[in-house]
């Protein structure tokens, strides 16, 4: 007992003293980012792509369902409008009170371009509907249009699907995906399916993995937070980077958008028909049946049935229910990972994908058919740390797979989390002792032969935001490398008006 | 005429700092490497010694570092 105090104490000095590791100067690759649908229209697409895909009815109706409330009542309102409505009737809708809300949503609905500002007779401002936008959405809502190909009528499946067969489909396939990151595939003998050359190409588009001379294709730090997300998250920002590249395997981006909102929309246990796709849909739905979001016996059948990744791709409220229920230990209560504040990490899981989750932060000492003991060390957490996961990813990790034992003891302490406090405290000192140096890449400028000069110079650096430190007394001052050129074209042009 | 210096500005905490100027001093990288020493937190570096100082700096952490976890216990 007094050993294990006394360690923890000198530890706990020594964690107070750190160093930087990672690249001080590298441009390194951004962290994930997991956009969310609108982000994704508004960053990707141009006015004109977002016209053409508000041709699709299911497309305008999954941005529909994704706008806040109030950006949802004022397109309900108005459409039915044949008219542009005055910015000053829409506006006096919504209380005062909730001004802020109001402009959110107004600024939501321009930003996808569903609706603009037009002039109506008299010269006021007023909004209007993109036709293309309101056209799709009025056929959502009362039908009539095109009816969606997977709604085809179909003979009665002689060996129909149940859900529970489904979702083990689903994971088994997903998991494939997953496993070949973490690098387990081939070492693995029940789960060595290869993933296909396209998989690979989305991996590597999205840099969740990337060629090294020596290891062949290896996980990136992007790659070890993907597999942090629940699931649903993960398949987002999957079928994400997959759109990214479609059109370049000649498929339409549109008609993919629009497939996965009809899947997304789609019943589960339900049987679909494929009789009514064109070719590049079905080679669609072979991409997305590798990555199981739809199961097909047979390719030839003409009957498909999307399983629960496919369901609700873009909705949030769903994600809780889809996670629960996707987790091979949900009858575990989630809960599998034991937490001592002697730092070891006790997982009572079969699960090699979770085991190589786990081991990207903690070193594992034991492996037992159905538990695996780790122990969380400055070395394995700093390797994490390189590797892009922050020390908040670990830690919600952990409470979110805690063992229920850990939550009950939660209660008792009333702490804000069932982690041991000296665990969380430790792995986020960890954390610091890697960020106690920043570095900036930049040019100094000094001995300014007046007062004047100094300030003009240095106003002007900091008007273009590239001022990172000065100095007024010693007149010294650094700016960013990537500004230094407009600083001295600043100062050359400044000089000679001085002159 | 303004005098112009291409480098790494570094910020740290004063005492990791004094650590920077200890190795400056006593040319444990090869040779000295701060152009200027700004403030308290604040130091101007070479660009090609940030390398081989993020090496030494490594080993210093190591060095104070207590392993908690003995394998043999």
């Amino acid at each position: 007992m007094a050993d294990t105090k006394s360690g923890s104490g000198r530890h706990s000095a020594a964690g107070g003293s750190g160093n930087a590791v990672l690249s001080p100067l590298g441009q390194g690759p951004a962290n994930l980012e997991c956009k969310d649908f609108q982000e994704y229209l508004r960053t990707r697409q141009t006015p004109e792509s977002l016209e053409k895909l508000y041709n699709y009815p299911p497309i305008c109706l999954a941005v529909f369902r994704e706008l806040p409330e109030i950006a949802r009542q004022f397109i309900i309102r108005i459409l039915f409008v044949d008219q542009p409505v005055p910015q000053a009737v829409v506006t006096s809708w919504g209380a005062q009170r909730c001004a802020k809300e109001q402009a959110e949503a107004t600024s939501c609905l321009t930003a996808l371009n569903v609706w603009r500002v037009t002039a109506i007779p008299g010269g006021l401002s007023a909004w209007e509907l993109s036709p293309t936008f309101k056209k799709s959405v009025r056929q959502v809502l009362l039908g009539g249009g095109k009816p969606w190909p997977m709604t085809n009528t179909l003979d009665k499946d002689s060996k129909p699907r149940d859900i529970a067969f489904l979702d083990t489909y689903a994971m088994s396939r997903w998991r494939c995906v997953l496993h070949y990151m973490v690098g387990t595939g081939n070492r693995n003998g029940t789960d060595a399916e290869a993933i296909s050359p396209d998989a690979v190409r989305i991996l590597l588009h999205a840099n969740l993995m990337k060629r090294d001379e020596r290891d062949g294709i290896t996980i990136t730090r992007q790659g070890f937070q993907f597999l942090l997300l629940d699931t649903r998250a993960q398949v987002w920002h999957f079928m994400l980077q997959y759109l990214d590249t479609c059109e370049e395997r000649g498929i339409s981006l549109p008609e993919c958008l629009s497939m996965l909102f009809q899947l997304s929309f789609s019943t589960l246990g339900r049987d679909y028909s494929s009789e009514g796709m064109n070719s590049q849909m079905l080679t669609f739905l072979q991409h997305l049946r590798e990555f199981g979001l739809v199961f097909q016996r047979k390719r030839k059948e003409g009957r498909f049935y999307p399983t629960r990744l496919a369901l609700n791709v873009t909705s949030k409220e769903a994600a809780a229910t889809a996670s629960v229920a996707m987790d091979e230990e949900a009858t575990q209560d989630c809960g599998y990972i034991v937490v001592e504040t002697n730092y070891r990490v006790y997982a009572y899981t079969d699960s090699p994908l979770q085991v190589a989750v786990l081991g990207l932060f903690t070193e594992l000492l034991y492996r037992f058919p159905n538990l695996v003991v780790g122990v969380l060390t400055r070395d394995s957490v700093r390797q994490a740390l390189r590797g892009g996961i922050t020390a908040e990813q670990i830690v919600s990790y952990l409470e979110q797979y805690a063992h229920p034992n850990m939550r009950m003891v939660e209660s008792a302490i009333h702490s804000k989390s069932c982690l041991p406090p000296t665990v969380v405290d430790q792995i986020k000192l960890w954390e610091l002792e890697r960020n106690r140096f920043t570095y900036t890449e930049g040019v100094l400028y000094n001995q300014f032969l007046s007062h004047t000069d100094f300030v003009t110079l240095r106003d002007y650096a900091q008007s273009i935001h590239m001022l990172v430190w000065q100095n007024e007394r010693t007149r010294t001052m650094v700016v960013q490398k990537n500004g230094h050129d407009d600083v001295k074209r600043y100062w050359k042009k400044y000089s000679k008006s001085g002159v | 005429m303004v005098n112009v210096m291409k480098g790494v500005l570094v910020e740290c905490d004063p005492a990791m700092k004094q650590f920077l100027l200890h190795l400056d001093e006593k040319l444990a990288l090869g040779r000295k490497f701060i152009i200027q020493d700004l403030d308290e937190n604040h130091l101007f570096i070479s660009t090609d010694i940030v390398e081989v100082l993020q090496a030494r700096v490594d080993d210093l952490m190591d060095r104070i570092s207590f392993p908690l976890h003995d394998k043999d216990a």
